[in-house]
């Protein structure tokens, strides 16, 4: 008996067996890797039959990873650094770019978007991709930091969307004075131990005229100050927010409970929903600063790679292209919400039409300034994020915080070729 | 009245006969196979990337020997990684044990009084065990919510908090907010191993004792407890396995903040490995953290030898 | 009727259904803790998406049923049940009939270095499943097996194989040797001793090891992930985890679909349950 159930399941399990890198005959079969975009998955399919018709021969087979930054990392270096990777395109943090490229895991695709084609793209992302002067990643779609407020509740108090921080501290302070609503609180970011937190706080530091891994130490102390005068001093932001990434402020914002949120600009149209209690009642406007400064907005989105390891780097090349034209640019922006990285989109009529929020954000990817460009970027990240973490919750002072980056930055970076050493990372 | 028995009994199918010890062997090979194969070959390879310096993105890659766990010990993250694990391990190993056997002694006294099984009770018990652990951390995650969470709204219809509980957000709360998750997570595997070992006790044993007078106390110290060890034993190793090696749970929950105040080693193991790409490093952490599991499981067997009855 | 750590007799009745109350009680409340989140994921799992956030109220004013249609029409969550469900009775399958057998050599039969064995084969359990993940997954891709059910069920069954292994030596251990003397005596290899007369004994142990397995198979997420890439491979876990976009996580489709994964594993625990309760009734055990 049982020997006839164990039979059994293996006659189950060879027929669930599906070969893998199966090639019709004749035919070139691209593997296009990228995580799960948001929103109806039919889009991106369509697109890629489409391709499949325009290039008769070619067949397009997509593989999903989680929308996780992490997982899709963790799978990337396990595949490419083991050579022969399972896939001929995917899709890349822009933050990934230098590291895959100093690693010799991406192909350069200069022959894709030639020097005198980068300026249709915004600089952000085409500044994240160069290494060594070649062009290794065509961007996808891009993202930046955006400051989201009630229009209703500043109105209603006769004030305007703030320009600077101390305004918007000010604002804040003003409205929730005068609401006496226990549950409103002024402002939410995302402060938990991740990415996000190095975003928002390079944004707060740029627009002091400093940075966190170098330069001006006053002022990078300054803007380390506000972050947690936000939740300490001011009492704009509750303590949980150092637990909070995007998904939660933007739940806390699209129930009516804040004032103000830091936040990526996807979150528009699930604020604007049918039946959302903040419907209407939104705006949205570039990030203060603080004064003297400009608005700092933090580079994010996502662009398209090719591995060196893959033998059908120009069929692959051509999907790039194609997934990179203005035409299905134009339509993954009105249908997925996905925002274009050729900057002509940003004036085009029938996506105003789709969008019409989508001009007001030209000038904020317009100055939008990627993180540290550099093949080390992730080793500084991971070694800043607990320290501006600390700094968040108050188990560190700003100057304690400072001096631990810098101190970690030096270690990484300081030396040279290459000894990147582990201790204390 | 062991030792080998050389004689062959001959069978109407007359097969081959092998002594006992060859069918031991025959019998335990397959097991050792799957696992050579699947298991101690990947664990070989990460031992060996261990003693190696391996930083794909730099092209370093060099035999250091047994430079990474030099670097390990003067790490003060691993430390605090260290720290915070065994603290996590402590905590939640303990619970386990204490209210897997209280409930197991619930389901099991019910048992026999009611002169039925309580199904309805049993599969209650294992529902925590069954929902994946990547869900249930997000179920705690959602509870946890100090603004929208149930746990606080409860708490404050109770009126046992006035201001909300800054569950995960809280460096002196958080860990313990994991802590908890993980007990409601595990404790159904403790409380069925303990019940399945209940079960195993022959009844007329506590018949005798009750006869000899003795209480429900000591019936079950000098009774149950002796008899349930080896599944004590059990569970205790393989819980603290699972809890010295925790990532989900807490990742989800805390990613490893606030200011690395619930960073467990897996934790750290993960960011070393996958984040900065430092194969060597990453795979010495995960060594000491085997070998911490090891320690820990080879010091509750030399202490409870006399109790496992020949197991191992 | 079973004799078991009850009461027996008739001696003070009312002072016994205090106790049973108590015990009852106890019981109830337990259970609540056990089974409160798990309820709140199912009142969730049917609240419009604008009351997910909302608290009070607790229960929404209007039930939806569009997270269960979208988790379970429109989302490849029936087809990665369905793998789930091959890949972890097939590793329990693997588990339980490798781990039995071994069990059974190193309750019964006279191998050398048992103690060394058994710390071996606990020591692979003991490493971080994150260290192995990259070597395993060369493997698998070097033995041509990526992507495929075989690959994620074979690992499931080799890394539970400890704690089967473990567990049901257990159990052996605590079955009386006559049995298996007596067995032996009348003829049969260690082989069908073991088949025929041990393992029928040994169901308690059995069952518990065989509904562990599958749980751990069934919920296993790391290895199914990485082993894994396209959808008519994948399993639940691993959909589940599919379901968050780029930020957006669509909390009521994640609270259907976990309920959706949950409810197998429970019924199978009930009808499990039987086993456990079993015991060593079979009357095998004479005088």
């Amino acid at each position: 008996m049982i020997a006839r159930v164990i039979l059994a399941f293996c006659a189950v399990f060879v027929l669930s067996c599906t070969p893998a890198g199966d090639q019709p005959d004749g035919r070139t079969l691209l593997v296009f890797k990228h995580g799960k975009l948001s929103g109806d998955g039919t889009v991106l399919s369509n697109l890629l039959r489409e391709f499949e018709q325009r290039h008769p021969g070619v067949t397009i087979r997509e593989e999903l990873l989680p929308a996780s930054s992490d997982q899709q990392h963790q799978y990337y270096a396990m595949n490419l650094d083991g050579g022969q990777a399972p896939f001929d395109l995917l899709g890349v943090d822009t933050i990934w770019v230098q590291e895959f490229a100093k690693a010799g895991w991406i192909t350069p695709l200069d022959t894709l978007l030639p020097l005198g084609e980068r300026d249709q793209f915004f600089p952000g992302p085409v500044e994240a991709a160069t290494f060594e002067e070649r062009l290794y990643a065509v961007p996808w779609y891009i993202d930046a930091g955006v400051l989201y407020y009630r229009r209703d509740l500043l109105d209603r108090h006769k004030l305007s969307p703030p320009q600077t921080w101390p305004e918007l501290v000010r604002s804040a302070k003003l409205v929730l004075d005068a609401e006496q609503d226990a549950d409103l609180v002024g402002f939410v970011w995302q402060g938990k131990q991740y990415e996000g937190l190095i975003c928002f706080a390079l944004e707060v530091l740029r627009s002091n005229g400093a940075d966190l891994w170098e330069g001006d130490q006053e002022r990078a102390r300054a803007g380390l100050r506000f972050l947690r005068e936000t939740i300490a001093g001011h009492r704009i932001t509750p303590l949980s927010m150092s637990m909070a990434d995007e998904e939660s402020t933007r739940r806390i914002f699209g129930d009516g409970r804040a004032l103000f949120m830091r936040n990526w600009p996807y979150a528009r149209s699930l604020l604007e929903r049918e039946g959302s209690p903040v419907r209407g009642k939104v705006g949205v406007v570039p990030l203060p600063s603080f004064p003297g400064y400009a608005s700092a907005p933090v580079l994010g989105g996502w662009l398209l790679a090719v591995p060196q390891s893959s033998p059908r780097r120009e069929a692959a090349g051509e999907l790039i292209r194609y997934l990179t034209s203005p035409s299905v640019q134009r339509l993954v922006a009105s249908e997925l919400g996905y925002n274009p990285t050729r900057r002509a989109l940003y004036y085009d009529e029938t996506l105003a039409v789709a969008r019409p929020g989508l001009k007001e954000l030209y000038p904020v990817f317009l100055g939008a300034r990627p993180r540290p460009v550099t093949p080390y970027y992730l080793l500084l990240s991971q070694a800043v994020q607990p320290e501006v973490s600390a700094l968040v919750v108050g188990l560190k002072t700003p100057r304690e915080t400072l001096e631990a980056v810098r101190r970690h930055t030096e270690r990484i970076v300081g030396q040279r070729a290459p000894s990147v050493s582990a201790e204390g990372l | 009245m062991t030792g080998q028995r050389s004689t062959v009994t001959r069978e109407a199918t007359s097969r081959v006969c092998l002594s006992e010890q060859a069918w031991g062997y025959l019998l335990a090979g397959p097991a050792f196979l799957l696992v050579g194969l699947l298991a101690v070959l990947p664990i070989a390879a990460a031992l060996w990337l261990s003693l190696h310096r391996r930083l794909p993105i730099f092209g370093v890659e060099e035999f250091v020997g047994a430079w990474n766990y030099v670097q390990l010990w003067s790490d003060d993250r691993f430390w605090a990684a260290c720290r915070t694990t065994l603290y996590f391990t402590a905590l939640s190993v303990t619970a386990e044990l204490l209210l897997g056997l209280w409930i197991a002694l619930l389901l099991d006294g019910l048992t026999s009084i009611r002169g039925g099984s309580p199904r309805w009770a049993q599969v209650m018990i294992i529902l925590p065990w069954a929902v994946p652990t990547v869900v249930s951390a997000q179920i705690w995650a959602w509870l946890y919510q100090p603004d929208y969470g149930l746990l606080n709204y409860l708490l404050r219809q109770a009126g046992l908090a006035t201001a909300p509980i800054d569950w995960l957000a809280d460096p002196d709360w958080a860990i313990h907010a994991a802590v908890m998750m993980d007990v409601w997570k595990t404790t159904p595997f403790a409380a069925l191993l303990l019940l399945a070992g209940l079960k195993t006790v022959p009844g007329d044993l506590y018949a005798a004792a009750r006869v000899d007078g003795a209480g429900a106390w000591k019936r079950f110290r000098l009774i149950t407890l002796p008899l349930l060890m080896p599944i004590v034993v059990i569970v205790l190793v393989f819980r603290t396995m699972d809890a010295v090696r925790v990532f989900d749970a807490v990742y989800v929950l805390t990613g490893g903040g606030p200011g690395n105040t619930t960073e467990t080693l897996s934790i750290y193991a993960y960011k070393t490995l996958f984040q900065t790409l430092q194969f060597g490093y990453g795979s010495a952490l995960a060594t000491a953290m085997f070998l911490i599991v090891a320690a820990l499981s080879s010091l509750y067997l030399l202490l409870l030898r006399r109790h496992l009855r020949d197991v191992a | 009727m079973m004799p078991g750590a009850g009461g027996n007799g008739s001696r003070g009745g009312i002072r016994r259904f205090g106790v049973r109350g108590l015990a009852f009680c106890v019981l109830i409340s337990a259970g609540l803790f056990c089974l409160g989140p798990v309820l709140w994921q199912a009142v969730t799992s049917v609240k419009s998406d604008q009351d997910l956030v909302r608290l009070p109220p607790i229960l929404p004013e209007q039930a939806t049923a569009s997270h269960y249609e979208r988790v379970l029409l429109q989302s490849p969550l029936a087809r990665s049940l369905v793998n789930s469900a091959v890949v972890a009775a097939s590793a329990t399958t693997v588990s339980i009939v490798v781990g039995s057998f071994c069990a059974f050599a190193l309750a019964r039969l006279p191998i050398a270095g048992k103690p060394v064995i058994l710390g071996l084969v606990l020591s692979t359990s003991m490493f971080p499943p994150i260290a192995v993940i990259s070597p395993l997954y060369l493997l698998m891709r070097g033995l041509g097996l990526r992507d495929t059910l075989v690959a994620v069920g074979l690992t499931h069954a080799v890394y539970a194989l400890p704690l089967a292994v473990w567990l049901l030596t257990s159990f052996f251990r605590q079955l009386p040797r006559e049995v298996y003397y007596a067995a032996r005596v009348d003829g049969c290899t260690p082989l069908r001793a073991l088949l025929s007369v041990l393992l029928p004994l040994a169901r308690p142990g059995l069952a518990v090891a065989a509904l562990l397995v599958f749980i751990y198979s069934w919920n296993e997420f790391m290895f199914a992930l990485t082993l894994t890439a396209s959808d008519s491979i994948r399993t639940a876990p691993v959909a589940v985890a599919l379901f968050p976009g780029l930020y957006e996580i669509p909390w009521g489709d994640i609270a259907a679909a976990s309920l959706v994964i949950t409810l197998p594993v429970a019924g199978l625990a009930a009808l499990f349950q039987r086993h456990i309760v079993a015991g060593l009734t079979a009357g095998s055990v004479k005088g």
